[in-house]
């Protein structure tokens, strides 16, 4: 059983009125659109229409049986110069006239994507839905001075750290949290010091921990095809896995993690450890388990049932949020479903700060209370170890297309229980279940609960 | 008592230019909400009444600021830390404590959550007032 501490209110599920599956999954490569005269230019509506016919493609179905879209952007005022972007981009995917909302929680959009999906059908207003996420993270429309200026109808240029940045504030409460200064500086450390504080353990091993997550970030996105580090093998930049990094420098990985190479960005946080944001869609294809038959009557894998998301929202001003948010969230799911952390294959944080990956996998139960860092430091947590953590490589080497990721890792979770990863394949035997652990939004949380039908 | 329609952020931020430090304390069951907010979310009792809080809080967890967790303006803070305190009156909240440096954390984390600060008025460098924490002499 979950423990969740008294701050957080607790809310009791109850099954959906009718099974809902997930029938087929797209996805762009996450990129760097603007470092390659290959995706120099790239659209909107290119991304997220791509990645939605994608979906389709994959489960077999026209876009005239799909009943309705979702659309999930972070901040389609910065990346894109759109207000209303699911209505902007609605001709690129051959659903013309359909009905559709916009929706946006920040990085956990994509994960809060399958939420929404889901109820619609579960509802019973809807067979079949599109829900899609797509991102410019990286990039923003020229000239990137403002939100106000007239931009070029297709052109971009690189965002800047100070515009993210500056960008980003306005993901905390403007009347209390951003005056009190506290609240939006503790996601970086707040994580890493109470999982330190309270199972005991020193600085010096929260370290490694946090390295070894960083590492094995790497190796799993070096091997996943759609990552942004195997985009970048096309560019004059391509992303080295931290072995290479380590042996151009005539370094041992241990020595190159410690070294200036990887400085200390936060109290215990490294530069290895913070996301890669860049550009990229994702999308899903969900649909009434009982008329797959007549929706997708070719359906070439076995629907992937929702069996259940538990959610949590804690404002930044509350402590630890990340932590009690994740409890209350795995609680309401697992007394759902009556599963618990053993019956997980596969786990997925999203993880832009990397010490999400131990934190929420450890609440879950996947990883052992206390136990979960030498799981880390022992390699087992890696894309062919026997508890996959994060197989695509996670935020910080998959990329961070800030609303996609969510989908990007609904994508990657699909794709291993049908067992269609060829030589990504996880190495555990036939996956059936897997959870998402959806952040973001200063913070909203949400708990996934993924499991291949027979 | 009936909800009303209610400028609560901005009387909160003139009474800190008055000195004082305001919450809202539930009428059913005691809670104080800090920053002040219309509900409770202990009991859920739609309404609270304004309540000076004393300014006296503990300490539960400590985290040092670094290269991504501060900012140019911070500096006028002087030695600090972002903590989980707990007010006196029982409230929870991210805050910043002042008078902490990596070398006092040390001799602290043992002695939490028995470390003691209290409130303190700030001036943002934006001209308006906040509240930041000060660890008491002795810890």
């Amino acid at each position: 059983m979950v423990k969740v501490e008294q701050i957080v209110q607790q809310t009791k599920l109850h099954p959906y009125s009718r099974s809902v599956s997930i029938i087929g999954v797209g996805s762009t490569p996450f990129m760097y659109t603007v470092d390659s005269p290959e995706t120099n230019g790239l659209t909107e509506g290119e991304l997220f229409g791509y990645a939605a016919l994608k979906a389709m493609e994959d489960a077999g179905v026209n876009p005239k049986n799909i009943d309705y879209y979702f659309h999930g952007e972070a901040s389609p005022l910065n990346g894109s110069n759109y207000l209303v972007p699911n209505i902007q981009i609605g001709n690129w995917f051959g659903m013309k006239g359909k009905g559709s909302i916009h929706h946006s929680e920040a990085c956990c959009t994509g994960y809060l994507a399958i939420e929404q999906a889901v109820n619609a059908i579960a509802s019973g207003k809807y067979d079949c839905v599109l829900t899609a996420c797509v991102e410019f993270g990286d990039s923003t429309p020229a000239p990137a001075d403002n939100v106000e200026t007239r931009k070029h109808p297709y052109k971009r240029d690189k965002m800047t750290m100070d515009k993210f940045l500056r960008t980003t504030q306005w993901l905390y409460d403007r009347t209390y949290t951003r005056a009190l200064m506290a609240g939006q500086e503790m996601i970086y450390d707040d994580a890493a010091e109470w999982y330190v504080r309270t199972r005991k353990i020193t600085a010096e091993q929260m370290n490694d921990a946090l390295n070894w997550m960083a590492i094995n970030s790497r190796r799993n996105a070096a091997t996943t095809p759609l990552s942004l580090m195997n985009w970048s093998k096309t560019t004059d930049n391509p992303i080295k896995t931290y072995d290479e990094l380590a042996e151009e420098q005539g370094m041992t990985v241990d020595e190159y993690m410690n070294s200036p190479f990887n400085p200390r960005m936060g109290d215990f946080l490294r530069a290895a450890g913070v996301e890669l944001k860049c550009d990229g869609a994702a999308a899903c294809i969900v649909c009434a388990t009982d008329m797959i038959p007549q929706i997708a009557p070719n359906l070439k894998h076995a629907p992937i049932e929702v069996l259940g998301i538990g959610s949590s929202a804690l404002e930044a001003t509350n402590p630890h949020f990340e932590v009690r948010a994740t409890e209350e969230a795995v609680r309401q799911v697992y007394e759902l479903t009556g599963l618990s952390g053993d019956d997980l294959d596969l786990f997925y944080a999203n993880d832009f700060i990397i010490t999400s990956q131990l934190i929420a996998a450890e609440i879950a139960g996947y990883l052992p209370f206390g136990e979960g860092w030498k799981y880390i430091v022992d390699g087992r947590t890696a894309w062919d170890g026997d508890k996959p953590l994060n197989s695509n490589g996670g935020r910080t080497a998959f990329g961070h297309a800030h609303a996609a990721s969510g989908l990007a890792d609904v994508y990657e979770a699909c794709k291993q229980m049908w067992g269609e990863m060829g030589e990504h394949q996880v190495k555990i035997k036939n996956p059936k279940t897997a959870m998402l652990r959806g952040y973001g939004g200063a913070q909203n949380v949400a708990a996934i609960i993924l499991q291949k039908k027979d | 008592m009936a909800i009303k329609l209610e400028k609560v952020v901005e009387h909160y931020y003139e009474a800190l230019e008055e000195g004082k430090i305001l919450g809202r304390k539930c009428p059913v069951c005691g809670n104080v909400e800090f920053p002040p907010v219309y509900a409770c979310n202990k009991c859920g009792n739609y309404e609270t009444e304004w309540y000076e809080i004393s300014g006296k809080a503990r300490i539960h967890s400590i985290v040092m600021p670094a290269a991504l967790s501060s900012k140019p303006e911070y500096k006028n803070l002087g030695k600090y830390a972002y903590c989980e305190i707990e007010l006196e009156e029982g409230t929870h909240l991210n805050a910043v404590v002042r008078g902490i440096n990596k070398k006092k954390r040390q001799e602290l984390m043992d002695k939490l959550p028995e470390v003691y600060c209290h409130a303190a008025i700030f001036e943002r460098e934006q001209g308006f007032k906040t509240v930041v924490f000060d660890l008491d002499e002795g810890q």
